[in-house]
């Protein structure tokens, strides 16, 4: 007997069991995957791309460009006198020095070590600038002579690349000076310097060891940093306020972002959570329903992170995000649950459970079916995040119904004074709408209302602009540009893309760009460009230039017979001087090149052999942003160059996602009327139409505000889907209750219940989701925003479409 | 027309190049007695003298012309045979003039360079050996009116490329000497030194 009842009771518990083994499962998986595979959400935004778009050459440029600058951490320290710069640089990195675990400070010895020039000291006549290519076509070999001539006898020609006859006409000479113009950093004692009109800088290059995103270079960086900077001002004593210090970093942008976060956390945060704490205590006595709520929320989330992992190995921080806010929808089912569980004292949790499961699964379906449109896009993003929302729904689903109903007992809740005078407002509605029926002017309202609200929609513009996503202290940008300035450092994000079957193919093609691109300094579109060509010219170059200069120079009747002429020197000195110079007869490579140390500022521009294709970058430096559609035209019809924008790139994906996520909604719409019409028939509009009004008409007070609609903003019209449905479902089913009870105090009841419901979860959603409407991060408050004015509208508007029956 | 470019891109280059290396200290550093004796007068004029000695050519090369020096403000270099040209040298450019056209000009904003190429030669040629030392090991002997000093580059590469650069004088520089590597000699003589606010000509001082 005895056995028998514990079978029962097993039987009994049964779910709840299976359901605490499936938790302890994924709660392990987590465990395993967090601690012990040490999983980070992807953050390349370009890896949203659908995968038969994404491009392996540029995909490589991005890694060379972007992912190299982003663990460079570049201080620039200046003063007006060397001498204080000095001190101060010594003062800073030796306080850095202490922390090489942290920075890798690269030191300048090693890298003017060896003779820079050795390679290209063996193809004299073969380098020449542009300038120079043209003088030789046009200046005749009078001009030559004399300018030989003038070096010959000019002041200090003590220090020189070489002997005079090495480079009679300077060639050479003015070829290297070019060169150098490359930058404006200058060796100088052992620092990398540069300066302005007032100050003069030293460089400190360092490479950050930890990665620039991980939490333990944001929170020791930034400090630092900090106690590196004081330390250099106190060097210089009475000075110390001379002295002006320039950061810049991919990490000191991160770290800012984290430390607003932080801020928001603690401050939105702090206040939404002791808010929704303050809620449900005062509906319920106690603060028991939170937690259940959280730890159905929890079980959602990490399900839904453990599926998806297993079945795409990666997850994207976006899906992360989006897929997270997604499944704050699962809080519907629990609160719906323990608000019902609050009205029916005599039935016990099992009964009740029976009873509400039909309107449960069917919000359930309508929210999974919504959001698996997502997977019906080509972007694995979206598909990520419909499974990610779909099995998170699910879990935490299953949650409230397997763990709810044995959590909970009868009377274990108690309403609170503000449950009653909550649900009086419920008669208000009624009261209104009963007016309303009896009143004409009710159309001319609403007729208006739709007016402007389609002149609010009619506004709307469109922004995907990614920089909208970001916005950076103010102080990091204003160092960035003086930085960009003293340093006349190329842009890492735009540049020219160049591809070839070969090196020389590249080479080539990268001359003809900047053919087309010279007259365009002169228009000050940018200032100038960094490339390969411009250091190793295509043997084509080469040879031309090399024939340019023996017809040119060395001809026996030429400028060289002249300068024999003039200082009295005979044929046997000009034929020796020709024979000399043609000796340096070698052809110059990337692969030579790369050998010289000349080449480390520029060798990540050459992205040598991807799949059988070779290209390389062309930076540009100085580049206007309002004249970048010059560039972009410029390379349209060039053969193997392409125009790279990596700024415009990912805002055309968040434009994308924005459009595919809006269809996904329509249809989502769609495909939820379908589902619920098999149960609520001729009611079934009802249940969809305060989400869809609401949703209008935040769109129309976006538009009217001045807003452009992005990627976030869609984000919060799906989530406000998701919600709206279970609000519009909620308050038909009581109907149903009512409808099979026909007792009139059942019927009220049952309705003021599922108007607590709605009330409880559109309260939680503006404290959660709504607040978020004030962070200062652009992406958050759009989001927060929509969410703000959707959740508020739909709670407002609910109560209208009840059909009332006993009106 | 190229020979200011190449001018600078010699200097350049030896900048460039320049590097780092614990100064030392010298056994017996003769330059604060050097110090002591030059002049250091506002305005310095005088004549030069160049002699050229390059591999593969028989005869030298001469030339010579007028040079001033002007305390705080800068240099300029007048050859007048056998190709007449000037080179004037101040803080933030430098400027090559054919006749009174500027047939050159290279400005600090747009090639930092300029100013420390600058103060190089301004130190060369006023005998400030203290602002050498950072580029130069600087080995000499002075007694109590003359002076010698022989400069080698602190860095290799620089000190392969220029070779040696030897000075002497007494209160003003007499005599440079500079040893290229490659087997180039030159030598300059400086003459005729007068100081004052009168020895700049008219039409030199315009230049400034």
């Amino acid at each position: 007997m005895k056995y028998s009842v514990n079978f029962h009771k097993l039987q009994h518990w049964r779910w709840f069991l299976v359901w605490a083994l499936v938790v302890s499962g994924l709660l392990a998986h987590n465990a395993y995957l967090w601690l012990g595979q040490r999983i980070t959400p992807d953050t390349d935004i370009l890896a949203l791309l659908p995968v038969q778009e994404r491009d392996p050459v540029l995909q490589q440029s991005f890694t060379h460009m972007v992912d190299a600058a982003q663990q460079r951490v570049m201080i620039l320290i200046g003063a007006r006198e060397w001498e204080d710069s000095k001190k101060a640089a010594k003062a800073y990195t030796q306080v850095l020095a202490a922390h090489q675990d942290l920075f890798d400070i690269t030191s300048l010895s090693e890298k003017t070590q060896g003779d820079w020039l050795a390679p290209f000291q063996q193809n004299r006549l073969a380098l020449l600038t542009a300038q120079q290519r043209e003088q030789l076509n046009t200046l005749d070999a009078d001009a030559w002579a004399n300018t030989a001539l003038s070096k010959l006898y000019s002041a200090f020609s003590g220090p020189k690349l070489g002997a005079f006859q090495d480079d009679p006409f300077g060639t050479f000479d003015a070829w290297v000076q070019e060169r150098a113009q490359e930058t404006p950093v200058r060796p100088r004692e052992g620092h990398l310097f540069v300066a302005d009109a007032t100050h003069q800088y030293i460089l400190l290059p360092m490479t950050l060891v930890p990665p620039a995103f991980s939490l333990t270079a944001q929170e020791k960086v930034l400090p630092l940093l900090e106690q590196a900077a004081a330390a250099a001002r106190a060097s210089l004593g009475a000075n110390a306020n001379k002295i002006e210090i320039i950061s810049t970093g991919v990490v000191l942008h991160a770290a800012a972002a984290g430390q607003q976060a932080h801020q928001e956390v603690s401050t939105i945060g702090v206040g939404s959570l002791i808010g929704i704490i303050v809620l449900m205590w005062m509906s319920f006595h106690s603060i028991k329903p939170i937690t259940l709520i959280l730890l159905s929320i929890g079980v959602g989330f990490l399900g839904a992170l453990s599926v998806c992992l297993l079945l795409f190995d990666r997850i994207h921080l976006m899906t992360l995000v989006f897929g997270a806010s997604l499944i704050g929808i699962a809080q519907d089912y629990g609160i719906y649950f323990l608000c019902h569980r609050l009205g029916a004292s005599q039935v016990d949790s099992k009964t009740l459970l029976k009873q509400l499961v039909p309107g449960l699964l069917l919000t359930l379906a309508c929210a999974i079916v919504g959001y698996l449109g997502l997977a019906l896009t080509p972007f694995p993003g979206l598909r990520h995040m419909a499974v990610f929302s779909a099995v998170g729904l699910l879990f935490a689903w299953l949650t409230v119904v397997c763990w709810f109903p044995h959590l909970v007992q009868a009377n274990t809740l108690k309403s609170g004074k503000l449950v009653a005078r909550y649900n009086r407002l419920l008669g208000v509605f009624s009261a209104i709408k009963i007016f309303a029926q009896r009143s004409r002017s009710i159309w001319i309202l609403a007729a208006s209302l739709l007016v402007v609200s389609f002149y609010g929609v009619a506004q709307l513009g469109v922004n995907d602009d990614i920089r909208l996503l970001q916005t950076p202290p103010k102080h990091l940008v204003s160092d960035q540009i003086k930085f960009g300035k003293l340093l006349d450092a190329p842009t890492p994000v735009q540049y020219f893309l160049v591809r070839g079957a070969s090196p020389e193919i590249v080479l080539q093609r990268e001359e003809t760009l900047k053919r087309a691109l010279d007259p365009l300094i002169g228009q000050r579109v940018f200032s100038g460009y960094q490339a390969i060509s411009n250091w190793v010219p295509s043997l084509k170059t080469q040879a031309e230039n090399r024939a340019l200069i023996e017809r040119k120079l060395l001809d026996k009747e030429g400028p060289l017979k002249l300068i024999a002429d003039k200082i009295e020197e005979d044929a046997e000195w000009q034929t020796k001087l020709s024979q000399h110079l043609l000796a340096s007869n070698q052809t110059l490579t990337v692969e030579n090149f790369f050998q010289s140390t000349a080449s480390q500022a520029t060798r990540h521009l050459w992205l040598g052999k991807i799949d059988n294709t070779y290209a390389s970058i062309v930076a540009m430096k100085g580049l206007k942003y309002a004249e970048m559609q010059q560039l972009s035209k410029l390379a349209t019809g060039m053969e193997g160059v392409q125009w790279v924008d990596k700024i415009a790139e990912i805002s055309s994906v968040l434009g994308r996602y924005r459009h595919n996520m809006g269809w996904v909604l329509l249809g989502a719409y769609l495909l939820v009327f379908g589902l619920m019409l098999h149960r609520y028939r001729k009611d079934t509009w009802r249940t969809l139409a305060p989400a869809a009004l609401a949703s209008f008409f935040t769109l129309a007070l976006l538009g009217i505000s001045g807003q452009a609609l992005q990627l976030f903003h869609v984000l919060g019209l799906m989530l406000l889907l998701g919600i709206g449905v279970d609000y519009g479902i909620f308050m038909q089913e009581q109907n149903r209750h009512s409808a099979t009870k026909i007792d009139g105090g059942a019927s009220t009841q049952s309705r003021h219940l599922a108007w607590l419901a709605t009330g409880l979860s559109a309260a939680s959603t503006l404290l959660s989701f709504g607040l978020l409407a004030l962070s200062s991060t652009p992406a958050l408050r759009a989001f927060g925003l929509t969410m703000l004015i959707g959740t508020a509208l739909v709670w407002l508007i609910v109560p209208f479409f009840i059909h009332a029956k006993d009106n | 027309m190229l020979t200011l470019r190449i001018f600078c891109a010699k200097l350049l280059f030896l900048l460039i190049i320049s590097s780092l290396i614990a100064p030392n200290s010298f056994a017996a550093n003769p330059v604060p007695a050097i110090q002591n004796m030059l002049a250091k007068p506002k305005v310095l004029c005088g004549r030069f003298d160049q002699t050229k000695h390059l591999v593969g050519m028989k005869k030298p090369l001469l030339s010579n012309g007028r040079f001033c020096v002007l305390a705080g403000k800068g240099v300029l270099w007048r050859t007048l045979q056998p190709f007449p040209n000037t080179l004037r040298l101040t803080r933030d450019e430098i400027v090559h003039f054919q006749g009174e056209r500027v047939a050159m000009r290279l400005e600090a904003k747009q090639e930092p360079v300029v100013r420390m190429i600058n103060s190089v030669l301004f130190s060369l040629l006023s005998g400030d050996l203290s602002q050498l030392e950072s580029l130069f090991e600087v080995e000499g002997s002075a007694d109590a009116t003359t002076w010698k000093v022989n400069l080698k580059a602190r860095e290799a590469a620089l000190a392969k490329a220029i070779g040696t650069i030897a000075l002497d004088g007494g209160a003003y520089v007499k005599n440079i000497q500079m040893n290229e590597a490659s087997g180039d000699r030159t030598s300059i003589v400086f003459s005729d030194i007068k100081t004052g606010d009168t020895v700049i000509t008219a039409e030199e001082a315009a230049l400034f």
